[in-house]
């Protein structure tokens, strides 16, 4: 038995990995904003949906050694390209510098001191010098020779996960200092402490950091507000996620795995996996988090429907099969035929219209409830009344009326208790209908759930928020149907004995 | 003929001539046998028998076959030009669906206001288009108002109009995603039980995965990420979506078939794989497909009446029912809004279920009785 649950629930991860190739696939049915442009603000939208990387698989992942080693070729290059060049360095900063001082040397003079130069705005950003100080090329590789035999211990990644170590625990103005002259080379470790620190001095010195860094992204108060920290963490951890491979290096079983994680679908699916959903272009609150507010509504309403539907389509459905063929069979599988084709917006929109003026959140609520069972209710009622059909036929049922035994105790103890599992179970089968229908009720009621906040979304062209709405969703549903098919089998002891013979007998 | 042992003639031939009735009984005889044996009872035969008969099913069928008449004659039940007209010396014969330029610019009421000697016009049943929007006075007009006999909406538009071109859109847009739908549902399924192994596996995961994503949030989702979302879009995405369950039961159909005596025997005789496919497994695919057919119509229905419903991106250049109804929303009194075009979508769907369900009914070689049977997803919502 228990063989038969594990087995069920690890078929579903293929089901789940195949899900997220459709749902990846819709995400790239958007075209990108055309090739990559000038304009800085553009590219970075596109990076932002990793249109920048391949779809399934990277040869070449790009780290920051590649990207240093481009920016200097076209740095030392000395044309038209070079101011690209040195814009690039500038921004993969002191990330880039143990890559780019050792090997200066290597260079030939002229397109060492271009490099050299191209590096001030660097130091400047270090503290270390003013503005117009490095325009001589000697001056310039002077300083950075010596920079780099001063500085070179300090930049390796223990020492710098020593240092944010101790400026998180105690802080101080010096050890800011030191980690502001190491620059976007300390970056990783600054932001994962951003995720893990709780103590609000320490997260003002860390955001100043990775500020001062990139010069981007929000700053934090030692006293910001609660939804503020959470909205900047976000920020910087969804930046972060997007641009990692820009400051770190990525060497042996690292840039092997980075061929596939570096991908979009790598990236999409890492994201997705992670529960970091992104950050939503409406208010710039975090996605999970936003998740987290709207789902109660939307689990209240779609469970009150459910049972309701359930309470009710389970007598009415026996009942109908019972009496098969009489007029309450007629008449209830008539107007149950209207309901079961009647669209839940349909339903949802009269019953508004019919009850203008109640503005009560419970009321809604209550009507969006009834306008989502309806469907629910009819659907579970058919599904009711062919199981008890089936059950009503079976010879144990003429026995019991042969045996003399009271019309309602046959109905209820032998037929009923036979008929009611494959009712309770196979609603997980229903649980998309009703996940879709939801949304239009909320919608239609102005409840704020999940559904509510998705046709803002879609007003907005909030793609994160979508794509973690559908993702979300298949999740759930696919959950509910290996949940169903479980039940099934642990409920019902006559599929469990198939189970038990089949799990005995030889694997096909 | 110079070899009788190989030749095709029957070895014994009766010379009905000689006989003393001049053959008349053995001829009556054998066409007795011909006639009790000619009408093969086939499953299929059986099935279309068994709905023709059902009396639900019937009554679905006919009120479909309305609406497919609406859906055709819709230029001739509304629109802003006569259905034929003579106009400044010139015949024209439904102008109202070849748009000849000389008309260009004219409506019914501007061609009653400049009505010359010699022209004349046979107007259609209502005397505007669906597109057709008015000024404020004529906005939100009730029901039975000069020449609204269904009254206007938000924009002036006259809902009878609305409701008559909806019908289009839906059977349109229906019957694409539907036929795609089954091509795509029977092809897989069939290969997928045909051929086995990684193929099957395949279809299999990606029928599970599909099943589930509800449909209603990818549509809403997809209709908001494309660009420039069309009618096609919406037709493609459920086209794309809800071929699983067709693909399932095509699948399960064809696993059933490969194991009876006859394509067995088929295989002794040594006919090729597609011709087993094509002639012993597919024909048992065709109930599912259309069952699947009527349902994948009422589904799509819904579906656009849903997402139209929303306002969600889609471009309303056409007339559809969902949207006549999001119209009401803002708009309390305005009930008509909702009850027109609510009525001929609940008369669609209701139909579309009768036949579907008479359908699965007919298919069942158990036999179902009436409605339930096994519990298969409805159109979903």
């Amino acid at each position: 038995m228990f063989r038969y649950a594990l087995r069920r629930i690890l078929w579903a991860i293929p089901t789940l990995l195949a899900t997220s190739l459709v749902l990846f696939l819709v995400t790239t049915l958007a075209p990108a904003p055309h090739a990559v442009t000038e304009d800085p603000m553009e590219d970075e939208a596109l990076r932002g949906r990793f249109l920048d990387l391949p779809r399934f698989f990277n040869s070449n992942p790009p780290d920051v050694r590649t990207r240093t080693a481009q920016a200097v070729a076209l740095v030392a290059n000395g044309d038209a390209h070079s101011e690209a060049g040195a814009r690039a360095l500038v921004w993969l900063g002191g990330a880039a510098l143990p890559w780019v001082l050792p090997t200066l040397e290597s260079l030939p003079p002229d397109a060492r001191g271009r490099v050299a130069v191209a590096l001030a705005p660097l130091a400047e950003r270090l503290e270390l010098v003013h503005e117009g100080d490095l325009t001589q090329p000697d001056v310039a590789l002077l300083f950075w020779t010596h920079f780099w035999e001063d500085r070179a211990l300090d930049f390796t990644r223990p020492a710098v996960a020593r240092a944010v170590g101790r400026l998180v625990e105690h802080g101080s103005d010096l050890r800011e200092k030191d980690l502001l002259s190491l620059d976007t080379f300390a970056l990783p470790e600054v932001v994962a402490a951003m995720a893990a620190a709780t103590d609000g001095l320490a997260l003002e010195r860390l955001t100043r950091l990775a500020h001062h860094a990139t010069r981007r992204g929000p700053e934090l108060a030692a006293d910001a507000a609660p939804g503020d920290v959470r909205r900047a963490i976000a920020d910087w951890r969804e930046w972060w996620f997007v641009h990692d491979t820009d400051f770190i290096a990525l060497d042996g079983a690292d840039r092997v795995l980075a061929m596939f994680t570096e991908t979009r679908y790598g990236k999409w699916l890492k994201r997705a996996a992670s529960g970091q959903l992104g950050v939503s272009v409406i208010d710039g609150e975090p996605i999970a988090e936003k998740l987290r507010d709207r789902a109660p509504i939307t689990v209240l309403v779609c469970s009150v429907a459910m049972l309701l539907s359930w309470l009710l389509a389970i007598p009415i459905g026996a009942l109908s099969a019972w009496r098969r063929g009489k007029s309450f069979d007629t008449a209830s599988g008539a107007v149950l035929f209207v309901m079961y084709a009647m669209p839940t917006f349909a339903v949802a929109e009269v019953l508004r219209h019919m009850t203008l003026g109640t503005s009560a959140s419970g009321a809604r609520v209550a009507l969006a409830v009834i306008a989502l069972a309806v469907g629910s209710f009819a659907t579970l009622s058919r599904w009711q009344r062919g199981a008890m059909l089936e059950v009503v036929g079976r010879d144990y049922v003429r026995t019991a009326r042969a045996k003399g035994m009271p019309a309602w105790r046959i109905a209820v103890v032998h037929a009923l208790r036979n008929a009611l599992m494959p009712t309770v179970t196979l609603a997980g089968l229903h649980l998309p209908v009703l996940l879709g229908g939801a949304f239009v009720v909320e919608e239609v009621f102005a409840l704020p759930g999940i559904g509510f906040e998705t046709l803002r979304a879609i007003e907005a062209h909030d793609a994160a928020w979508l794509m973690a709405v559908v993702l979300v969703s298949a999740v759930a549903v696919t959950f509910g149907l290996v949940a169903s098919d479980v039940a099934y089998g642990v409920l019902d002891p006559r599929v469990r004995e198939v189970l038990r013979r089949r799990e005995r007998g030889p694997q096909t | 003929m110079t070899d009788h042992r190989f030749s095709h003639e029957p070895s014994v031939a009766i010379d009905l001539s000689r006989r003393k009735d001049g053959g008349r009984s053995v001829r009556d005889s054998m066409y007795e046998v011909t006639r009790v044996a000619a009408p093969y009872v086939t499953m299929a035969r059986l099935s279309l028998r068994r709905l023709v008969r059902d009396r639900v099913a019937r009554a679905g069928a006919l009120v479909l076959a309305c609406l497919a008449l609406v859906a055709v004659f819709a230029d001739v039940l509304a629109s802003d030009l006569p259905v034929a007209c003579s106009w400044r010396g010139t015949t024209y014969v439904l102008p109202n669906v070849t748009r000849p330029a000389a008309l260009e610019g004219l409506d019914i009421d501007r061609m009653r206001a400049q009505e010359g000697a010699g022209d004349w016009l046979v107007p259609p049943l209502v005397a505007h288009g669906p597109l057709e929007t008015a000024g404020p006075e004529e906005q939100l007009l009730p029901p039975l108002t000069r020449g609204h006999p269904a009254g206007t909406d938000t924009l002036g538009r006259d809902v009878f109009a609305r409701v008559v071109y909806g019908a289009r859109t839906a059977l349109t847009l229906g019957l694409g995603a539907s036929f795609i739908l089954v091509a795509i549902g029977v092809l897989l399924g069939a290969i997928a039980g045909f051929a086995g192994g990684v193929f099957d596996s395949l279809v299999t995961r990606a029928v599970e995965a599909l099943t589930a994503i509800p449909t209603l949030v990818l549509v809403l989702v997809v209709v908001a990420t494309v660009p420039h979302p069309t009618t096609a879009t919406l037709v493609w995405t459920i086209a794309l979506t809800r071929w699983t369950e067709l693909a399932r039961l095509v699948r399960a159909e064809v696993l059933t078939t490969l194991g009876t005596d006859y394509v067995t025997a088929a295989r002794a005789i040594g006919a090729t794989p597609v011709r087993i496919l094509w002639r012993h497994v597919l024909p048992n695919a065709i109930g599912p497909a259309i069952v699947a057919a009527a349902f994948g119509v009422a589904s799509l229905v819904q579906m656009e009446a849903a997402v139209d419903f929303l306002h969600v991106g889609m471009p309303d250049t056409m007339a559809s029912w969902g949207e006549a109804m999001g119209e009401a929303r803002g708009h309390e009194g305005a009930w008509w809004l909702v009850v027109f075009p609510g009525l001929a979508l609940l008369a669609t769907l209701v139909a579309l279920n009768l036949v579907g369900d008479g359908a699965r009914d007919a298919i069942d070689p158990r036999q179902a009785p009436v409605g339930g049977g096994a519990p298969t997803e409805g159109p979903g919502q």
